[in-house]
């Protein structure tokens, strides 16, 4: 159907239209273009995906779409949601439309939510928005919401607060908000991205079922290429403010049209999966495992509060990381990985068990020696942006741990050992100068590195290091870390939740959960041939961007899924 | 944590505040120069005569045993006599303090009813006009010192125009007092100034915060309406954080109740704490801060609670 056709019957016609969209942001330093001459269409029971890297404006979009952009925003050109312009539409038209034809399902369900209202009513005041329902049935409404976006205990639930429910459960509320009126059109921006694999694949599931039974049409925002070839029908790639690509889902990722969308696509880590091709293999370990190790957990527990309220967050965790090595401790949020890594840094004493760093146990050395073993470590952390001082230049970040470890050297043998560091991670030397706010995040990242990396550490702590950045900078990054531990011989322990990342990165895993070790192994045999049922789920959970392998991947998923479940109920 | 824990163990809490409080005033009155002996008997009076009255008065005993001695008579409601009344210090404040409750409530709550709504109001019209012209008179109102403000609201409308008496209602009890509420106006309007200054910033600040946050795009998303969303939403978020600092505010109030008192002739706490420290009548100096430090301590208290009844967050341990 094309939207001539539909000019006859608007309801038929396509549930967004972008014509010509633009939008221009007012700052401090002028006029700032975020989108050009986008033109788009969704139509009724379909899913577009939007994709791109940070910066291009698929978010933008997704907001103008809705006539929810920022006050320093200016749209140009037409967005309509069936046949009703947003652009240049005053409040009570928009307010007409949202909530009712449109809806929005945003990413971070963290913060989606009024904290201090109960979940039933904020769903009730959705509903109450644009039908003339008593409080009492709206109530009940939402309590039937709740049960089809498949919360437990939906009486119980709607009286609920957000803090009480899970990341996952807070998400199916801000869905169920968004479908409590059988909307034409859902705006998914983002909707996984905060969640974990398992999570992210029930939630994309729900949307699917959602938007089939009502036949909405989906718009999905996001970066995952996984995500896209789970969902989607047709995609459009934006890149720099336009759509570059547009298409079905198999033509666009499997044969990309546009060189960006090709140096997307070759950036995005694949999980090799035991069926698909050629098992991948990592590259070999530097150095044997017999080694002594670098740094090593025996039976570590960690308690934190007292009585009742005591959380056990690690649970006769051991496990070693040995010189040249990379290890790459994977699990869900909650699962304890963190906590790990903190412990191995010495910043979290276990309760229990005994950690040792370069072979001496960190329980027995005091402040001075103690100080010694830190200066081995580096640490690069998750948020490139929160993890290095505003008000410092980069120069200064890059010196500080030699001021601290090294203190008999002179300010220019600093500045030397700094630019040295600086040509290392490949940036200019010339970035010592400026500010950290004045680089992008991954060159933020790499200042981060080189300051984990100017005392020349024996291990490198590396927290979710790429997990804030889009993919073609994570490869960089990685390539980076790579090439030096190569050079420099550093043992790494690598934290993240991506399993694509660890199986390409790491020579061995730890898969963690609740606190415990679920198991470890080589990457090659433990994440293509996993010996527990939690890993294998944790695997069957990330959604690989070949649309028709992913195909297959969710019919083999939801297959164990049910026989699962008649298993236990049987 | 459950509501009765919670409660015994900040009571207890308080009451240690409450006794480190008057150990060290206890200590910084005793430590001042010149002694209540001098400023009673008079210049003319010898040192047998001041010896005496030490004696009399037990100021001669070391300061610990004068302080147990103190605690002790606490403990029976006893807050000793006072050198220059000859009353009861517990007389003198059960006498005194419902009129200074009175006049710091009474500028609390209309303090408070005009900064939320002109916070709120400011922050909608962010950088408009009447942001601006709200943020210069509530700098130059928090800027002023009372007893100036006091004094203008005197000539201006008290003198000038004749709307308001210049002084505050004389009566005993609180039934007098009220039986001449326009002799209120100016005091609490005194009292409330800064009041309004400092928390319609709190406000402004809060409703700003709260209007960027991401729960109101999901509510705009949804079809509400700015209005709808401000007061359903944003108003009662930006008010946790507000109802925090009232808490802390208390002593401010007591602080400013002191001048206004002065100022405009009101018997109240005030008027009593300025004429015992003019001089040295300790029994009522320590009387006073006793009640001032209990009444802040309440003050947090009560403010603590109020938050945990708004924000389930705070209840459940976490914020």
């Amino acid at each position: 159907m094309t939207a001539a056709e539909s000019l006859a019957a608007p309801a038929a016609g396509p549930i967004l239209q972008l014509d010509d969209l633009g939008v221009v942001f007012t700052t401090q330093s002028g006029e700032v273009p975020a989108v050009r001459g986008v033109s788009l269409l969704v139509e009724p029971g379909e899913t577009l995906a939007l994709v791109g890297e940070s910066g291009s404006g698929k978010s933008t979009v997704a907001l103008a779409a809705t006539g929810l952009l920022a006050d320093n925003a200016r749209a140009t050109g037409s967005a309509a949601v069936a046949g009703t312009e947003v652009i240049g539409a005053g409040e009570a038209a928009l307010a007409g439309l949202r909530g009712r034809t449109v809806s929005m399902v945003f990413q971070e369900p963290a913060t989606a939510l009024d904290p201090l209202t109960r979940v039933g009513k904020q769903i009730a005041e959705v509903v109450r928005n644009h039908r003339d329902v008593s409080a009492k049935d709206a109530a009940a409404e939402a309590v039937d919401l709740l049960r089809r976006v498949g919360i437990p205990e939906p009486e119980k639930r709607a009286s609920a607060y957000p803090f009480q429910l899970s990341g996952g459960q807070r998400q199916r509320v801000v869905i169920a908000m968004a479908i409590a009126n059988e909307p034409a059109l859902l705006i998914a921006d983002e909707p996984t991205t905060a969640l974990d694999v398992t999570v992210q694949a029930e939630i994309l599931d729900l949307l699917r079922r959602l938007a089939a039974e009502t036949g909405t049409g989906v718009l999905l925002v996001t970066h995952n290429m996984g995500v896209v070839a789970d969902f989607a029908d047709r995609v459009a790639v934006m890149y720099q403010g336009t759509v570059v690509e547009t298409g079905p889902v198999e033509d666009v990722l499997l044969r990309p049209s546009h060189e960006y969308t090709r140096r997307l696509l070759a950036a995005v880590p694949r999980l090799s999966v035991a069926d698909a091709g050629a098992p991948h293999a990592a590259r070999p370990a530097a150095s044997a495992a017999g080694s002594e190790p670098v740094v090593e957990l025996d039976g570590v527990s960690v308690v934190f509060g007292r009585g009742r309220n005591a959380v056990r967050a690690l649970d006769g965790v051991s496990l070693t990381v040995h010189q040249g090595e990379t290890l790459g401790l994977v699990g869900e949020s909650g699962s304890g990985k963190s906590t790990a890594s903190r412990v191995a840094l010495g910043l979290v004493p276990p309760t229990e068990g005994t950690v040792s760093l370069f072979g001496t146990g960190l329980a027995r050395t005091r402040s001075r020696a103690r100080r010694a073993l830190r200066a081995g470590i580096g640490v690069v952390l998750q948020d490139p942006v929160a993890s290095l001082d505003a008000r410092m230049t980069v120069g200064e970040c890059v010196a500080e741990p030699l001021r601290v470890h090294r203190r008999g050297l002179t300010a220019r043998e600093r500045q030397d050992r700094v630019a040295t560091v600086l040509d290392r991670v490949r940036l200019p030397r010339e970035v010592a100068r400026r500010a950290p706010r004045e680089l992008s995040g991954g060159q933020r990242q790499r200042v981060s590195l080189a300051r984990a990396l100017v005392l020349e550490p024996r291990l490198l702590v590396a927290d979710e290091p790429t997990s804030a950045l889009d993919v073609s900078v994570q490869e960089a990054v990685l390539e980076v870390i790579s090439e030096l531990q190569a050079e420099l011989g550093f043992a790494c322990l690598f934290v993240s939740h991506d399993l694509a990342v660890v199986q390409h990165f790491a020579q061995r895993v730890v898969v963690m959960r609740a606190g415990r070790v679920e198991e470890q192994g080589d990457t090659g045999s433990t994440l293509l041939r996993p010996e527990t049922d939690y890993t294998r789920r944790l695997l069957a959970a990330v959604p690989v961007p070949d649309p028709v392998v992913q195909r297959g991947r969710r019919a083999e998923r939801l297959a164990t899924l049910a026989a699962g479940r008649t298993e236990a109920t049987a | 944590m459950s509501t009765p824990t919670y409660l015994i163990r900040r009571v207890l809490q308080a009451a240690a505040v409450i006794l480190i409080v008057t150990i060290v005033v206890f200590a910084l009155l005793h430590a001042l120069p010149g002694g209540p002996a001098r400023g009673i008997l008079g210049p003319q009076a010898t040192a047998q005569q001041i010896a005496a009255f030490d004696h009399e008065q037990g100021l001669d005993k070391p300061l610990p045993v004068q302080y147990l001695y103190y605690l002790g008579q606490l403990a029976h409601g006893d807050l000793g006599t006072s050198y220059t009344l000859n009353e009861p210090v517990s007389q003198l404040i059960t006498e005194r303090l419902p009129k200074t409750l009175l006049l710091t409530v009474l500028s609390a709550v209309v303090g408070l009813l005009l900064a939320v709504p002109l916070g709120m109001w400011q922050a909608v019209r962010r950088n408009k006009p009447v942001d601006y012209v709200i943020t210069t008179l509530s700098f130059i109102a928090y800027s002023t010192p009372v007893y100036f403000l006091g004094l203008i609201l005197v000539l201006v409308f008290s003198q000038a125009l004749p709307w308001f008496p210049s002084q505050a209602p004389q009566g005993h009890t609180l039934g007098e007092v009220l039986a001449y509420p326009q002799g209120l106006v100016l005091p609490v309007a005194a009292g409330a100034a800064s009041m309004v200054a400092v928390f319609s910033r709190y406000m402004r600040a809060a409703t700003l915060e709260n209007l960027s946050e991401d729960y109101v795009r999901t509510a705009r998303a949804g079809g509400s309406r700015s209005r709808a969303i401000l007061w359903r939403h944003v108003f009662r978020n930006s008010l946790t954080p507000v109802v925090a600092m009232l808490g802390y505010y208390v002593p401010v109030l007591f602080g400013g109740a002191l001048v206004v008192e002065q100022l405009f002739n009101y018997p109240g706490m005030g008027l009593l704490f300025w004429t015992a420290a003019q001089s040295s009548d300790y029994p009522v100096l320590l009387g006073c801060v006793l009640i001032i430090a209990v009444a802040t301590v309440t003050g947090t208290l009560l403010a603590d609670i109020v938050q945990r009844i708004i924000d389930p967050r705070v209840k459940a341990g976490r914020s």
